[in-house]
């Protein structure tokens, strides 16, 4: 039996850039994990290549088979959340158990007001009128 | 719709496997011991080649061997230099190298890098064309193997795709993967029905 968890202060899962994230991981696991970490980072998924990042880990030491631990994180100012038709960049968080790498993640937004950023396409009038727009001043 | 929900993202075509068709896993096995694990992976672009190869990694090792990936592209058609004198410093009879995109070596390279891994318990390469190595498998599409493929990443059932499948599979020559990421581009189109 393996259980992971990672409750967010005031079940939030949205976030201005720059914000403080804090928290709660905790686990019941059959045998003491050798390590237990909680990961934050970036990936992004679509057509392309994949890309990630990782910000911050925060490693918690000597834990016991079943425990709670408190968590904080800075959250860096860019890139923000944000999701195209080719590509999307999502947050989270992921608490991680050696050896049994048994796994936990929350995703989360970091972006203005909370909101995932939309590149939605343009539609072609729209871009029209702004090519005119530039063409006439 | 959004990259992250498009059923046909990266993350989610990397996670389909290749599906074995007319044989199992232990004569494929059988065949490659026969062969002395020396052996090619054969096939057209976007025939499932690396992922046929990528699914023989773990069967290999179950059967004791220590496995090596390594990988030439259209990209990167030569190794690094150095890279070959370490690969193949340690290589024993336990060793198999896993060979992906043999095809990019030019006759004269590929005598070489043959000569140089002969220490190695084998060599599975994938290739687009047959003659280098014995053919383990030839790797063949089909438009029912590509409805096959979307209804699993569309969860629906295939006979409802056929209409896409095989005009997706005649313009791309059967070449599944860029099939697929055509796919991704009409999946994203909001103006356009899925299937």
């Amino acid at each position: 039996m393996s259980e992971l968890k990672i409750d967010i202060s005031q079940v939030r899962t949205a976030f201005q850039p720059g914000e403080e994230l804090m928290g709660t991981a905790s686990w019941k696991l059959d045998q003491p994990p050798r390590a237990v970490e909680l990961r934050l980072f970036w990936f992004t998924r679509g057509k392309g290549t994949e890309d990630a990042g990782m910000v911050e880990t925060v490693r918690f030491d000597r834990p016991a088979s079943q425990e709670m631990r408190p968590f904080r994180f800075k959250l860096p100012d860019a890139p923000y959340s944000f999701s195209g038709t080719l590509i999307s960049l999502i947050w989270a968080l992921e608490l991680v158990a050696e050896p049994s790498k048994a796994v936990a993640r929350v995703e989360i937004v970091v972006a203005p007001d909370g909101q995932e950023v939309r590149l939605d396409s343009v539609p072609e009038s729209e871009t029209g009128k702004i090519a005119m727009s530039w063409g006439t001043r | 719709m959004r990259a992250r929900d498009n059923p046909f993202r990266t993350e989610r075509i990397l996670q389909m496997r290749y599906r074995l068709q007319n044989v199992t896993w232990a004569e494929l096995l059988t065949r490659c011991e026969a062969l002395r694990y020396r052996a090619a992976l054969v096939g057209l672009h976007g025939s499932g080649k690396t992922t046929l190869l990528e699914d023989l990694e773990p069967r290999l090792r179950e059967r004791g061997f220590d496995t090596h990936f390594i990988r030439l592209s259209e990209e990167e058609r030569a190794f690094e230099p150095g890279f070959l004198k370490t690969l193949c410093a340690g290589l024993t009879a336990n060793d198999i190298l896993l060979f992906d995109g043999a095809e990019q070596l030019n006759p004269l390279a590929w005598r070489w890098f043959q000569w140089r891994t002969r220490h190695a318990g084998g060599l599975i390469i994938t290739t687009h064309r047959t003659g280098r190595l014995p053919t383990l498998w030839e790797c063949r599409t089909s438009p029912d193997l590509l409805a096959g493929i979307a209804a699993d990443l569309l969860e629906v059932k295939s006979e409802t795709l056929h209409e896409r499948v095989n005009v997706l599979f005649r313009k791309h020559h059967g070449n599944l993967r860029d099939a697929l990421r055509e796919w991704y581009d009409l999946a994203s189109d909001k103006t356009i029905k899925l299937r």
